[in-house]
């Protein structure tokens, strides 16, 4: 890999000079040679590079910045449509923390995102380690499971919503049915519940990604390591924990913070099942920051809580990167 | 146990979890096919004994979902297209080079691809009401969905790129040809279905985008499908069987995309996301 580079680096002066019919590269003036160097040189990445990210800049850097600026600012209707609003230092900030339901929907994110990974990692790699044993359509039959993935996460809400109905949802059904329960759950309007609700249909979202990538990982577990152990007498369960566990680890580090940044960025579920309520009850902060900004029109609190949350997700997001680090390497 | 046995055996408990993990689906087409009565008996049937095929027209006719499903297609078709002309270069050159800048643009594209939509809304919506994009919601939408999903499809693009041999374009320098002929007629065809299934992953996604469409587009009549979702669920609605069957009229062609294309989606998203 690293001679790659080397090759392009006497950037086809080297191939260009002895190739019948190529163009002679040292006439012309700046213009020409910036033209020529597009056309055939670095400055043709330089080009392919510049626009993409001078996009990203302009649309998700600044955005960032703006946002960082807004949660300093007060910000009302009014001055929307002005940069230069009165500065306020640390007061949203503070004005934040002082409010009743804070502590409650960052304690709610805490459980959302503990709760959801737990339950997709546990489920998934399960998942993953059955359809590991080789049969045939296995490989089909799991990739099956990823619609629930690829499906708009506002049709696997409104599904959802319908299932976990208290009075007709067929959760309830089987609950009942099984013995599980023995009166009905109000899933959505039961302050203990609604939370849960939500946890549960983006558990069943995000189990199948957790899997499809552990099977990435199963795959590349050496064979041989396992027919050692077996010839060592290791069983099943030993082989698991020295093998299986270890060799994952790299793995199952970058598909846990993906998880976090993936549960972090769920808003579609929490919108089209609870709204958050009732009474704040299932609400979390990617949900909030949106509900203060657009339905309270608070749109310096929605910053103030977005700047607090992307610092969060920017730890996760380094974690991830470090542990896909031989990849993004190269 | 012989293989054989085994092999079926394994097959139906996996069939059998399948069905599980996928009765959500079921119990979506199930309630689009239910009269108004039998959508709410206790028990629940479990097949529509009068399969009501007439819901689906009247939904379709009564929440214009024709409207709907054309907005969504205009959003994902200019997302899908804006990521694709922009992404397609940054992911090659990105997979081309190895030295420090290359790390420092794929840390920071990793960063950007993590930042939560309903976090990057609040900024975003308040600069393009400066800017006066609000004046045009769909194209302000497909712009911030570019900018949301670019830095997914680089990672997973760089990846085909990376499969590319690069003696084969060194040989087609030699030959004569520019970079830019070199890029366009070797590298590009041969990257071609890699490029091609993340588009496709960009168009899901972007055909079910909520967040950005339900906070900048206010008129009814530009909104995506997810919105006209979002608003046909009131909090207290019992119409169940016309919400399942708009969501079923607005997934099928998502799922048919999906089964038809599964082998290609799966390796393409597993060889992006980690290796």
């Amino acid at each position: 890999m690293a001679l790659r580079h080397h090759h392009f680096l006497p950037e086809g002066v080297v191939f260009r000079a002895n190739a019948p019919g190529s163009p002679v590269r040292s006439i012309g003036g700046p213009m020409k040679r910036l033209f020529s160097s597009i056309r055939d040189g670095n400055g043709f990445d330089i080009v392919l590079v510049a626009f993409p990210l001078g996009f990203l800049f302009l649309m998700a850097g600044l955005p960032l910045l703006y946002n960082i600026l807004m949660s300093f600012q007060e910000v009302d209707m009014f001055s929307l449509g002005t940069f230069l609003r009165p500065f306020v230092g640390f007061k949203n900030y503070q004005e934040l923390f002082a409010q009743p339901e804070t502590w409650p929907i960052l304690g709610n994110t805490a459980i959302f995102v503990i709760g959801s990974i737990a339950g997709q990692f546990l489920i998934g790699f399960g998942l993953a380690l059955f359809f590991w044993v080789n049969f045939p359509g296995a490989s089909w039959l799991r990739g099956l499971f990823l619609v629930s993935w690829v499906m708009p996460g506002l049709v696997v809400g409104a599904i959802w919503n319908w299932i976990l109905s208290g009075d007709f949802g067929v959760l309830n059904f089987m609950l009942k049915e099984t013995g599980i329960i023995s009166g009905n759950i109000f899933w959505r309007s039961d302050p203990n519940y609604s939370l849960y609700a939500v946890i549960i249909a983006n558990v069943w979202l995000g189990t199948a990604f957790n899997m499809i990538l552990l099977s990435v990982g199963l795959a590349s577990i050496p064979g041989d390591l396992y027919e050692a152990a077996e010839l060592d007498g290791a069983n099943a369960w030993q082989r698991f924990w020295t093998i299986t566990l270890p060799m994952m680890r790299s793995t199952i580090g970058a598909i846990v913070s993906l998880g976090l940044i993936f549960t972090l960025q769920q808003f579609d579920l929490f919108a089209a099942i609870t709204s958050g309520g009732p009474n704040n009850s299932s609400n979390v902060t990617q949900y909030w920051a949106w509900d203060l900004s657009f339905r309270q029109y608070d749109f310096a609190k929605g910053a103030t809580i977005s700047v607090i949350m992307i610092v969060f997700v920017m730890f996760a997001s380094v974690v991830y990167v470090r542990s896909t680090r031989h990849e993004v390497r190269g | 146990m012989s293989d054989t046995n085994r092999n079926r055996l394994m097959l139906v408990i996996a069939l059998v979890m399948a069905a599980i993990y996928l009765f959500p689906l079921y119990w979506m087409f199930i309630t689009a096919l239910k009269s108004g009565s039998e959508m709410f008996a206790t028990p629940p049937s479990f097949w529509p004994s009068e399969p009501q095929w007439g819901t689906y027209a009247f939904v379709w006719e009564s929440r214009g979902m024709g409207r709907y499903l054309w907005n969504s297609l205009i959003i994902a078709f200019g997302s899908v297209t804006l990521i694709t002309v922009l992404g397609v270069g940054c992911a090659y050159v990105l997979a081309r080079y190895r030295n420090v800048w290359v790390d420092i643009g794929l840390f920071l594209i990793l960063m950007l691809q993590v930042l939560p939509a309903s976090l990057m809304i609040t900024p975003i919506f308040v600069g393009f009401s400066q800017l006066g994009m609000l004046n045009y919601p769909r194209l302000a939408v497909i712009i911030a969905i570019a900018a949301k999903s670019m830095p997914f499809f680089v990672v997973l693009v760089r990846a085909t790129f990376m499969a590319v041999p690069q003696e084969l374009e060194e040989a087609a320098l030699v030959d004569g040809n520019s970079r830019v002929g070199a890029f366009f007629n070797i590298v590009l065809p041969l990257a071609r279905n890699g490029i091609l299934v993340s588009a496709i992953l960009i168009f899901m996604q972007a055909f079910g985008e909520f967040v950005y469409s339900k906070s900048i587009i206010q008129a009814v009549e530009l909104q995506p499908a997810s919105v006209g979702l979002n608003s046909f669920m009131g909090p207290n609605t019992n119409e169940w069987n016309n919400i399942m069957a708009y969501a079923t009229i607005y997934v099928t062609p998502i799922l048919a995309i999906f089964v038809l294309l599964q082998r290609r989606i799966v390796s393409g998203l597993t060889s992006g996301a980690i290796k």
